[in-house]
């Protein structure tokens, strides 16, 4: 599957430029530009976080976010998207996931980008391992839906 | 026939590799495949409630029957974002 020219989706490993990608997004129709910036927390489960390490299954992920692209121009009025998403490293504060949408209003525009984020969230084949002073651990995640519609996990 | 199998996450620490390759009989199913790797690492074993496989990329039942050449990965709870 690939996306409409314009669309962005990217998996990298270097710092992510919201800005670049609000503008990439931004175009003369446009109303409204939506962003989520998905950051780095200094805590989690009661400990606190010394930085993560992001790992990922990356073609199936650009497969999956590509998939989302195409759900959020099938349920909302948007113009343009970029999804990119960063593995390896990640030090508190920064940009792990960034998601810009764009759209002639701003209420898809907010819609199609929350939709994105909690998606790729249930769906997207990345694992984050947190480090702590005492340890590190992989995150609780989502089991994704299986290939078997209605079939519950692990079958 | 042969598969590679991919491995991630605290799957992939057991393990020990992120990709393997693996040689299993004709029609042999996904499940078949992770048995195989549960029998040499019995740590994976636990895990097997909360993942899910793949296969070329799309997520696939357990009962999906493999070809040769077949990518298959066994993901963990995802924690993306």
């Amino acid at each position: 599957m690939s996306a409409p020219a314009e669309d962005l989706v990217q998996i990298v490993r270097q710092p992510i430029d919201p800005l670049a990608l609000m503008n990439h997004v931004r175009g003369p129709g446009d109303g409204a530009v939506a962003g989520f910036d998905g950051c780095v927390r200094d805590n989690s489960t009661g400990r606190s976080t010394l930085y993560l390490e992001y790992e990922g299954y990356e073609p199936m992920a650009r497969v999956k976010m590509l998939e989302i692209c195409a759900q959020m121009r099938e349920k909302f009025a948007i113009h343009r998207v970029a999804i990119v998403h960063r593995l390896g490293r990640l030090e508190i504060g920064e940009t792990s996931v960034f998601i810009a949408v764009s759209a002639p209003h701003r209420g898809p525009a907010f819609e199609a980008c929350r939709y994105a984020i909690d998606t790729l969230k249930r769906i997207v084949p990345i694992w984050k391992k947190e480090f702590f002073a005492d340890g590190a651990v992989w995150a609780d995640g989502e089991i994704p839906p299986s290939g078997n519609p209605g079939a519950p996990a692990g079958v | 026939m042969q598969v590679k199998v991919l491995f991630f996450g605290r799957l992939r620490e057991i393990v020990g590799r992120a990709e393997e390759s693996a040689e299993i009989a004709p029609g042999a199913r996904i499940e078949d495949l992770f048995a195989g790797f549960r029998e040499r690492h019995p740590e994976l074993a636990p895990f097997r409630p909360s993942l899910v496989a793949s296969r070329n990329q799309e997520f696939a039942p357990w009962s999906e029957p493999l070809a040769p050449g077949d990518e298959i990965a066994f993901l963990p709870p995802v924690s993306g974002g």
